[in-house]
């Protein structure tokens, strides 16, 4: 069976789709809305408060423009009634009130008196004359004269013509620049204190997502029993419900084929005990036996072997697979454990090379599962190497010091002189019954192809890691490397105690 | 010796085997026909299947040892740390995983029944702090009281003290006292002298007498 990956750069094009279309996170978008809704609203608030005051301080002045311009009208009416008519006259009484920029239209002479500075009649637009003069109704309008603003108010004189006022607004509009200002200033700190909110409630309506988001990783992760906390936060509840119980039915599943799998090699156990029981009463007599049932014999004693390998290897993958696997660690001297792993592997005779910093390394680690990893590494190693038909398995076990000098990880290396194992293949060799592909290299009495995988499974679980690459001396073959974490033991630890024998 | 095993055609192929290597065999298919037969046979050795209908594996262990210092074998179709923890918490000696060989277990056993070597340094009375110990009457007391060790548990106890003041690899401590000659379990070393620290400390957390050596193994305070 040969199975293929693909494996290859990965579609670029979707990449970038992906980016350009990428909305706001959840985050920035509550942000947003609160920020544009306060700044809105506060806009809104400025500019009616605004408007509101702006007419009514208008309002106000022009009421009392208006009746300070029919109480001058008046005046200005008896002044020119009486005999003879006088517009100086009037105009002296006016500025004796304090009347200071005055307009006088005589229809006798046809002619405009008053007009101080560039208070004219020049300045007064055709409109107003003519309602005032020729129609004789007051009116009153807002001007612009020489950059200021001013209200002119006209009052029609019967009979002797129209009168003119003009009213300087230059202080009301200093008036409303302040509450401009005022409600410009309030605006923005009503905004920021918007964009203050919307920060805490985003972050505050997000922090479930993130203990979402941590517990969706902590379950990918393999720790099965992870939950959500129940809160009482009705909309928060809908999500970590359905988490739960996509967790509690994952979890279920999960376990189901982990128990599954392992309840097939449990029950493959009853029988191949008492198969392999019968084998060995059957050997005992293996000499009594004819030759052909000698042979039978043989297939079936190497096959209840083999069978119990595969048992054994299953049961372990599917210890991993529910999370079942608890290593029972012990402290090991590192250089010594291998060389008592070697020594009981089917490698007995492969050459060691250890550091001498190697030799006072300490490891945490389960004896028995390290010692199937070195055998299983072992085993590939001598495969391969018999399968090439060359050469020596050799294993090394090498300090890693980090730049501070200090050891905080070794290595485990084992090479062979087989065939090695091409690049692509690399990552895929530590799959389950992966068979080392494209060229069928091997045999089909190495087992079930579990060795590698278990191996893989084992070394992580001890928070290590295992890859293979070339040998370090560029010849044909491969070398297999198990980092572990390890801890230097001072000298002066081991040499005083005396060691029994 | 006693097989209890609740599969019929395990154990008729077991005590096939076992016959071959010239056991005389007894078996018991269940836990209350094992108490009855061991009563009746003193068997010198037990081998008990953890799942049994009835009383289980772990109980009837606990039965057996509330009289007796035989040497009891458990065996179980399951590797897991737990399983093979509680047995050996039960006062099993040691155990095997299913399939066995009928070999090995024979050998596992004469191990566990070979009395302690004759040696040349052997001495007959040896004294550490209050602790007293009689090899040749099998005998520990502490401050004069008797304590009541199982065969495996004293067997462990006179290694450490043969040698006291040397430190005794888990893998020399398996070879000496459970006669493995490849790499065993350190669980068998780690959970003996946890219940022999619980029977012969006066605080188990803080062992005054069997200690741990970091990274070496365990050794015998003088």
């Amino acid at each position: 069976m040969t199975a293929t990956v693909p494996v290859g750069p990965p579609d670029q094009g979707s990449i970038h789709h992906r980016l350009r279309l990428r909305p706001l996170g959840l985050r920035r978008r509550l942000l947003l809305i609160l920020t544009l809704g306060s700044m809105g609203l506060s806009l809104f608030l400025a500019i009616t408060t605004y408007g509101l005051t702006r007419s009514n301080v208008v309002t106000q002045r022009d009421e009392s423009s208006v009746d300070a311009t029919r109480r001058n009208a008046q005046l200005v009416t008896s002044s020119l009634r009486g005999n003879p008519p006088n517009v100086q006259d009037a105009l002296d009484a006016l500025r004796g009130f304090g009347v200071q920029r005055p307009l006088i239209w005589y229809r006798p002479s046809q002619d405009w008196y008053g007009g101080s500075g560039r208070f004219q009649a020049a300045v007064l637009p055709e409109e107003l004359v003519r309602r005032v003069v020729t129609d004789a109704i007051p009116a009153r309008m807002i001007l612009d004269v020489a950059g200021e603003t001013n209200l002119v108010v006209g009052w029609p004189l019967p009979d002797v013509g129209a009168y003119f006022e003009f009213f300087s607004m230059g202080d009301i509009n200093s008036t409303l620049g302040s509450v401009r200002l005022a409600l410009a200033l309030a605006s923005a700190i009503t905004t920021g204190l918007g964009v203050m909110v919307g920060v805490f409630a985003a972050q505050r309506s997000v922090r479930p997502l993130g203990a979402a988001a941590q517990a969706a990783k902590s379950f990918a992760s393999g720790r099965l029993d992870t939950r959500l906390e129940v809160t009482d936060d009705p909309d928060l509840s809908v999500l970590a419900d359905s988490f739960n119980e996509m967790a509690a039915a994952l979890q279920q599943r999960v376990e189901r084929d982990a128990r599954f799998a392992s309840d097939v090699s449990h029950e493959l156990r009853s029988p191949l005990m008492t198969l392999s029981a019968s084998v060995e009463v059957m050997e005992a007599r293996r000499d009594e036996m004819p030759e052909r049932a000698r042979a039978a014999l043989d297939l079936l004693s190497s096959d209840v072997t083999r069978f119990k390998g595969l048992v054994e290897d299953l049961l372990e993958i599917s210890r991993f697979d529910a999370g079942a696997v608890r290593l029972h660690l012990e402290e090991l001297l590192v250089a010594e454990f291998v060389r008592q792993a070697v020594a009981i592997s089917s490698v007995p005779t492969a050459r060691m090379t250890t550091t001498q910093r190697s030799e006072t390394l300490l490891i945490e680690g389960d004896r028995r599962r390290l010692a199937r990893v070195i055998a299983n590494l072992l085993d590939n190693a001598r495969i391969h190497g018999a399968m090439a038909d060359s050469g020596e398995v050799t294993i090394s076990v090498q300090e890693i010091p980090e730049s501070d000098g200090q050891v905080s990880k070794v290595q485990i290396a084992v090479e062979d002189h087989g065939g090695g194992v091409p690049a692509d293949e690399r990552s895929l060799i530590f799959a389950r019954f992966a068979r080392g592909g494209s060229a069928g290299r091997r045999s089909s009495s190495d087992g079930a192809g579990l060795g590698l995988a278990l191996v893989d499974e084992h070394i992580r679980l001890h928070g290590g890691r295992v890859w293979v690459e070339d040998r370090l001396d560029r010849e044909a073959g491969a070398r297999f490397v198990i980092e572990l974490p390890a801890e230097e033991l001072a000298p002066e630890e081991i040499a005083h105690e005396e060691i029994a024998t | 010796m006693l097989t209890v095993e609740d599969d019929e055609r395990i154990r008729s192929a077991v005590k096939l085997a076992l016959e071959d290597e010239g056991w005389t065999v007894d078996e018991a298919e269940s836990g209350e026909a094992a108490i009855e037969l061991f009563n009746r046979n003193a068997p010198d050795v037990v081998l008990i299947d953890i799942m049994l209908p009835g009383i289980d594996g772990f109980e009837l262990c606990r039965t057996l040892r509330r009289t007796s210092a035989v040497p009891i074998v458990m065996v179980t179709a399951r590797n897991d740390t737990h399983d093979i923890v509680a047995g050996l918490e039960a006062g099993a000696d040691d155990y095997l995983t299913k399939p066995f060989a009928a070999k090995e277990l024979s050998a596992r056993i004469r191990a566990l029944l070979r009395r302690i070597r004759p040696s040349t340094t052997r001495r007959s009375h040896m004294v550490f702090g209050e602790l007293e110990l009689s090899p040749e009457e099998g005998k520990v007391t502490r401050s004069g009281e008797e304590i009541h060790l199982t065969k495996t548990e004293f067997r462990l106890l006179c290694e450490l003290a043969e040698n006291a003041g040397k430190v005794f690899s888990r893998e020399n401590l398996l070879d000496r006292v459970w006669g493995y000659d490849y790499f065993g379990d350190g669980r068998l070393v780690d959970v003996h002298i946890r219940r022999l620290r619980t029977k012969i400390e006066a605080d188990p957390a803080n062992p005054r007498y069997v200690v741990t050596v970091r990274g070496l193994g365990y050794r015998l305070e003088t």
